[in-house]
């Protein structure tokens, strides 16, 4: 196929794009109803689990909504009844409660949890809640709350008293002021024998709590969950997971269908009907006016740079005006021997509309079953006739695992976590949290939820080459590259690179937004410091070492060599990072991430500004940078032979080189429901969106002045009532 | 009608408090009296002499402390709990201004340390629930529920101090005060050598885990009666003083209750200490004399004697509770007259002990058979 379609022009696709987007795009619904079919949390999806296809598990499931809101009613009432009131019972300050509090798991005992917010309150016995004290913990994890003794000896007090530790769990802000409000609840409680209070001070001992802790399991910084719904370190708002249910509950039916007739009459599924039971996305809806217009060189070139893999476009040394987008298949990590990863390289022209035009692709790699030399190259051009077009099917689908696996899972989902462990490990009474924890909440949970739906035993490793170990360490390189330290986004190569060019206008409005926050609480900022120091030195000391820094390079030979010096200078570029900056080195390895400060009590010269970027960074990353990625899922590959993540050798001698009506090569039948299931989850069940600031935590002048740029990003097809406020999908 | 509920929980607080204190002594008569032992300070010696009180007093004149005086004297110094002078113990003096055994003008009981394990009667009494020695270790779980009570062993603990003459002993909980001129003050009371000499004994950095363990170190030489027999040697061989003094302060309306806690020092700047008499001691007595000698708080004028306590959780209540403890010393005395009298301390190689019982095993033995 030519540039464009036969007979059809650019004008043509970009009309019938604009018509195809707005059929279908994502519209999100109303509430539900109590009796509508529901998700109490996201962790309960699975590709392959019926969940709703069993009338047992469906009655089993109303039972259990019963009973929590139930629980949930008593609960309210019994707030209501015994209102918590924020007033200190007694007048004398005479008599106090200590300990220490450190976290619990190994290696991290001698570590105190500072600012901790802690509480001791009486019961009386008719009930009612009194505050006898409250306060925070020292620099050492040291609490000392004194209380009122012959207040507390009154005999109206039961005989158990109650010191709580307080966690942050949702920030709010009033949508008039900006005033930040923390809505706190209880981590962890003890109770005091009002009989072992003597007056003077009771020691509670040491306090170790299991409270954010990392993971030790992985080479990745992640948090320790137990269990998500019971014993998470934190848990998703109930908006969250209504709105998950409500779009997610129709994509299950589907899955679940497809999943039976499979099971009990192949013969009446296929491809075709599969693609045609979910809902039509953007390339079905394209081709089914204009055949072809998702096919052509155009379509390809427009969506490498600004679809979902919003590819990095590399001056090509040799050919001026040219560029090169790379893209790293299996490499040396771990795969399975059913479907091809193959590294592609694309070769592209800047064509006159600014858009990029494919002029060569060159496939590296295993591409049949039979030659299996990961260095074999096959280079094609648009003369090539079909095995141009099959060239440039690889090319997408390399492009789209890489860019799922990379961009997507790596450089946001766990890019975004470290930031959130170590804030939340640390910063407390700082307004950092205020500005942060809005964008940073829930990603541990969706990314634990990825850990088993999407890695092992999940969707990627049974619809790709990828293994589930391969998965992780391919990851945890990838992290390797990402830095908040001089950070800035990618660089426009023509006024057609809307990715770019949307990226840099967000940016500017995460600079406005973060030096306007900097500048309302600079003076807290300072004075809670050390939250900050501590906060820095969690990020890099879990940070994973520098991309492919641990592997020993006298060792590779000339092939890998090439390979390798390839994936560190593209990848450094891609992710914007300066590899000329000195990091630190624990225990050997050099980390990736840069530090905030050094100092520990106040910001030395420069490292307000550093702490600045790294807030930006971390924004950037949770918001924009996700939702560009996660939401064109939906558009690129939401179309099973267009786009899917990995191709079949199958058993012909040319491999995968196929056309796309062979279906040997394409996701057998379970895997492509599974694949429009996937896509259809991650992208239809956003919720929390900066601008619509469905639950009031975004701080106002951030909506603001994204929404003073609406006309500006539609024009670079971003609908800015679309971003999300964090990675929670 | 807020005075009269205030009346009312007031009354029930000092009820409370009596009910307390004589359950409590209740507890010790059947526990410990009558099995002829005190609380907590059997491990003693007596002694005699006399205490003249100074004429150049910077205190205010009181009727009891007519200007150079001179009163009769007995004391008697202890270690509690142990019965082994070579553990890490809180060291006491008692004395009174008599040379009876129990009769008196004027008592005061005194303990190492300026500051105490406990500070009220409820205090005291999880101070004495959390005890659970076992080999000489003790108090751990006190220690680690109760910060000051842990802060004060360490202050008052003594380990292997070259006498007991060497030591700082402090009354800790204050006293009435009413001078000649009838004006309401308080009293603390504490003893220095007369030379004032450097006090020996304190242990540094004694740590937090560690307070717990009173036992005798490794490979000790000193004998489980070292500190009796030094003393006895000292007052035989040389002059034994000491200088008995007094800390005074004004008392004021608006009181601030942290006044009598015996966990706060007086500031030495604005309240100093002035010698009060000075004691000396003439000879020791033996074991039979020094058991028998008794000390209580309600042997002294009633313008000097303990401030009343409003409940079990006041400061005061510590001397209350101590002045309504007689009838220990009284089921005490009554249980030498029915089982003889009890043994002295055997020099021998039963170390990090309190077993009294095992010391007087044989006697009682006896007297059962006989
Ligand atoms: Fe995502």
């Amino acid at each position: 196929m030519a540039i464009y379609p036969p007979n059809k022009t650019q004008k043509d696709i970009d009309e019938v794009y604009k018509r195809a987007y707005e059929r279908t795009k994502i519209i999100y619904p109303k509430k539900k109803t109590f009796f509508s079919p529901r998700l109490r949390t996201l962790h309960q999806i699975s590709i392959d689990k019926g969940y709703l296809a069993s009338t047992l598990v469906g009655i089993g499931d109303f039972c259990i909504d019963l009973v929590a809101a139930c629980i949930a009613a008593v609960k309210k009432i019994n707030r209501k009844i015994f209102p918590r009131e924020d007033v200190i019972h007694g007048t004398k300050k005479d008599s106090y409660v200590t300990g220490k509090i450190t976290f619990a798991k190994k290696n991290d005992l001698t570590t105190p949890i500072h600012h901790m917010q802690v509480e001791f309150w009486a019961r009386t016995f008719f009930g009612g809640w009194r505050k006898m004290s409250s306060g925070h913990t020292d620099e050492e994890g040291v609490f000392k709350l004194y209380f009122d003794f012959i207040e507390a000896k009154k005999f109206k007090y039961r005989r158990s008293f109650h010191f709580e530790i307080h966690q942050v769990e949702h920030v709010f802000f009033n949508q008039d002021s900006g005033e930040p409000r923390k809505k706190v609840s209880v981590f962890d409680s003890f109770k005091v024998k009002k009989s072992d209070l003597t007056g003077m001070g009771y020691d509670l001992g040491l306090i170790q709590l299991f409270y954010w802790e990392y993971r030790d399991d992985v080479p990745i910084p992640r948090v320790v969950i137990k269990e998500q719904n019971e014993d998470a370190p934190e848990y998703y708002s109930e908006g969250r997971n209504e709105a998950a249910a409500e779009q997610f509950i129709p994509i299950e039916i589907i899955k679940d269908k497809h999943l039976l007739q499979i099971k009990r009459n192949p013969q009446s599924i296929s491809i075709e009907s599969i693609q045609d039971d979910y809902p039509t996305n953007l390339t079905v809806a394209m081709e089914r006016e204009i055949p072809g217009s998702t096919r052509c060189d155009y379509w390809f070139g427009r969506r490498m740079m600004n679809g979902m893999s919003c590819a990095t476009f590399l001056p090509d040394e040799k050919e001026k005006g040219k560029y090169w987008v790379k893209i790293f298949g299996s490499c040396d990590y771990e795969v399975n021997q059913e479907f091809a990863f193959p590294t592609v390289y694309g070769q592209f022209k800047i064509a006159d509309n600014g858009l990029p035009l494919p002029t060569k692709i060159i496939v590296k790699g295993q591409t049949d079953a039979y030659n299996k030399n990961p260095f074999q190259e096959k280079t094609f051009t648009p003369n090539d006739g079909e095995k141009w077009e099959q060239a440039k099917r690889i090319m997408r689908v390399s492009s789209a695992l890489s860019s799922e696996i990379d961009d997507h899972f790596a450089g946001t989902h766990l890019n975004t976590e470290q930031y959130a462990i170590a804030v939340r490990r640390n910063v407390r009474l700082n307004p950092v949290a205020e500005l942060l924890l809005p964008h940073l909440k829930e990603v541990t949970l969706i990314n634990h939820t990825a850990d088993t739906n999407l890695i092992g035993p999940g969707y990627i490793p049974r619809a790709s080459a990828m293994t589930a170990e391969g998965i992780i360490e391919r990851s945890k390189d990838a992290l390797g590259t990402h830095d908040w330290k001089n950070w800035k986004p990618m660089e426009p190569i023509s006024e057609q690179h809307t990715f770019a060019i949307a990226s840099n206008l967000f940016w500017d409005v995460v600079h406005q937004f973060v030096d306007y926050f900097f500048d309302e609480n600079e003076e807290d900022i300072k004075k809670y410091w050390y939250e900050i120091y501590c906060m820095s030195n969690d990020l890099v000391n879990n940070s994973v070492p520098l991309f492919l820094s641990e592997q020993d390079s006298r060792k590779w030979t000339g092939e890998e060599r090439e390979l390798n010096q390839d994936r560190i200078e593209y990848n450094h570029l891609r992710a914007c990072f300066d590899n000329t900056l000195s990091r630190d080195i624990i225990n050997g390895k050099k980390k990736s991430i840069s530090s905030i400060t050094k100092s520990k009590n106040t910001p030395a010269e420069g490292d307000m500004d550093n702490l600045k970027d790294m807030c930006k960074y971390a924004i950037m990353v949770a918001t924009f940078l996700h939702t560009y990625v996660n939401e064109h899922q939906y558009e690129d590959i939401g179309e099973v032979l267009y786009c899917s993540l990995g191709l079949r050798y199958g058993d012909k001698e040319d491999g995968i080189f196929q056309p796309e009506n062979d279906y040997s090569i394409a996701p057998d039948l379970t895997r492509a429901t599974q694949m429009m299931w996937f896509s259809n989850l991650l992208s239809r069940t956003e919720y929390g969106f900066i601008t619509r600031n469905e639950e009031h935590d975004i701080h106002p002048y951030f909506s603001k002045l994204l929404l003073d740029k609406k006309e500006e990003f539609a024009k670079l097809h971003v609908n800015v009532e679309n971003i999300e406020s964090r990675t929670n999908i | 009608m807020g005075a009269i509920t205030r009346g009312i929980k007031g009354f029930f607080a000092k009820l409370y408090l009596w009910i307390f204190c004589k359950f409590f002594t209740f507890i010790i008569v059947i526990t410990l009296s009558l099995k002829r032992k005190r609380m907590s300070h059997d491990n003693g010696i007596g002694a005699i002499g006399r205490a003249t009180i100074v004429k150049n007093q910077k205190f205010p004149a009181h009727d009891f402390f007519e200007p150079g005086q001179v009163f009769d004297l007995r004391i008697r110094h202890a270690s509690a709990t142990f019965l082994d002078d070579a553990m890490n113990c809180i060291r006491s003096m008692s004395i009174k201004f008599s040379k009876n055994e129990f009769k008196s003008p004027f008592d005061l009981e005194m303990n190492t340390g300026e500051i105490s394990l406990f500070w009220s009667a409820w205090s005291f009494f999880k101070f004495a629930q959390l005890r659970k020695e076992k080999y000489g270790v003790e108090y751990i779980e006190y220690y680690k529920k109760y910060p000051e009570g842990l802060e004060g062993a360490k202050i008052a603990l003594r380990r292997n101090p070259n006498s007991f003459h060497d030591l700082r002993y402090y009354s800790k909980t204050p006293f009435k005060f009413k001078g000649k001129d009838d004006i309401k003050r308080y009293a603390k009371y504490r003893i220095i050598p007369f030379d004032n000499i450097p006090e020996t004994g304190i242990v540094d950095n004694l740590s937090d885990v560690d307070t717990g363990n009173q036992r005798i170190f490794p490979n000790e030489t000193r004998g489980r009666n070292y500190l009796k027999e030094e003393y006895e040697t000292r007052v035989k061989t040389q002059e034994v003083k000491y200088r008995l003094q007094i800390q005074i302060r004004t008392a004021q309306d608006d009181e601030n209750p942290e006044i009598f806690n015996n966990m706060v020092p007086w500031n030495e700047e604005m309240f100093p200490w002035h010698d009060l008499a000075v004691l000396e001691i003439e000879k020791t007595l033996n074991w039979e004399d020094s058991t028998r000698t008794g000390f209580s708080l309600n042997n002294m004028p009633k313008t000097l004697g303990y401030i009343p306590a409003k409940s079990i959780y006041d400061y005061n209540s510590l001397n209350y509770m101590r002045a309504h403890s007689e009838w220990a010393r009284k089921a005490r005395m009554f249980s030498y007259k029915i089982f003889k009298f009890p043994r002295p301390i055997p020099n021998d190689d039963d170390r990090n002990s309190e077993d009294w019982k095992k010391i007087q095993k044989n006697k009682v033995s006896k007297f059962l058979r006989s």
